[in-house]
């Protein structure tokens, strides 16, 4: 039975729908830049207004989860294919690892050496919001705009690799690891996994490589001081 | 197997109008932040004048927001930096005329050898903001533009 008041809310058409799935991707990413370029350079570490826009973002994502019906087991957020999930993730997860591992060796890095701090034991849950706003929310925007398959995951990756500027090196990484997570994101869609392997990845490259190269893994205004 | 974007339902015209409000919204965030940042950094309180003497260049700068402040100045000749020193020289005209509370808010800087020819000097008042993160200087009164002669002696040049 359909209530009064949705009645009163006209559906859009499906071609409008599409197009505002892209609007929905660039009003997140919007948000995640001012944060990182504009509230950081104005009012330095003030978490108070750094909040706004990410409170913004993540209440224009809850919104859209409820007004396109979805669900939490929809997003991913879920562990009937977390098993599934791992399996597709373990060999590019080890082979990223592994890669870490021996371009640290390569340069001269101590292999695991690195202080492991509380900004690192709070990665598996940054990791999970990552992916959560780039694959429970970024990436099914992006299936609806450009359908399953290489364009929506390059999308997602450009947008998470946009996100990490201006840090040379980490947005290349990023690039690389966006299109892994969003290609396997499409075919199992689990969150929990892929924060697994998200930090994983982080936490060997926090502890592998020196700092300077990643200059911290600082990104927007914050990459210059 | 059922499409992805069918497994959706198609979004009420709401989320349009949360969308244009959330833009909004971070348009006014953004330019508040600009706004403020602008007048914390470089605030519209100081004021000044300079002038060229026998010796060098002569001035006074007061900051309206706390006149009795002294204020930090900086001396930059064709673009390149010369002096800093603190505007707390007598200046009595200053205040009689009403500028500042007192009178030591002047300040006075000899000129390096310069070649002959002419020059331009601006004086800056260094402004601390964000508990001395931030740094930002501020043209006091006009460019000071001015000639060296062959005996090196620096001479105005009329407006």
């Amino acid at each position: 039975m359909v209530t009064e008041t949705e009645s009163m809310q006209p559906s859009l058409p499906e071609h409008t729908a599409r197009t505002l799935a892209l609007w929905e991707i660039v009003s997140v990413a919007t948000s995640c830049l001012i944060a990182e370029w504009v509230v950081l350079s104005f009012v330095g570490r003030s978490k108070l207004i750094i909040a706004i826009p990410i409170l913004l973002a993540f209440g224009l994502m809850a919104f859209s989860h409820v007004e396109r019906g979805e669900t939490l087991n929809d997003i991913g957020f879920r562990l009937d294919n977390f098993v599934a999930s791992c399996r597709l993730l373990l060999l590019p997860t080890v082979v990223a690892v592994l890669l870490v591992v021996a371009a640290g060796w390569f340069m001269g890095h101590a292999i695991f050496a690195g202080h492991i701090g509380s900004r690192h034991l709070s990665l598996p849950l940054w990791a999970l919001l990552q992916q959560y706003a780039l694959n429970g929310f970024i990436n099914r925007r992006a299936q609806l705009a450009l359908g399953k398959g290489m364009k929506s995951v390059i999308l997602v990756a450009v947008v998470f690799a946009l996100l990490h500027l201006p840090n040379p090196l980490l947005a290349a990484v990023t690039l690389i690891g966006g299109m892994i997570w969003a290609a396997v994101y499409q075919r199992q869609p689990n969150l929990f996994a892929l924060a697994l392997s998200h930090a994983l990845v982080s936490i060997t490259l926090a502890m592998t490589i020196s700092p300077n190269l990643f200059n911290s893994l600082r990104v927007g205004f914050k990459y210059f001081g | 197997m059922a499409r992805f974007d069918n497994l959706m339902k198609t979004p009420s015209t709401t989320l349009v109008h949360v969308l244009i409000g959330k833009s909004i919204a971070e348009t006014l965030l953004v330019g508040a932040l600009a706004v403020v940042t602008f007048i914390t950094v470089l605030p519209p309180y100081f004021h000044g004048w300079g002038e060229v003497t026998d010796s060098g260049i002569s001035g006074w700068v007061v900051n309206n927001a706390a006149p009795w402040e002294r204020v930090e100045v900086e001396l930059f000749v064709d673009g390149e930096f010369v002096a800093t020193r603190v505007a707390n020289e007598s200046r009595p005209d200053v205040a009689a005329a009403g500028w500042a509370k007192n009178e030591w808010h002047g300040y006075k800087f000899i000129l390096p050898p310069l070649s002959a020819g002419s020059h331009e000097a601006r004086v800056y008042a260094l402004h601390d903001s964000g508990a001395g993160t931030r740094k930002s200087l501020q043209l006091v009164g006009d460019p000071i533009r001015f000639s060296v002669d062959a005996g090196g002696k620096p001479h105005a040049i009329s407006r």
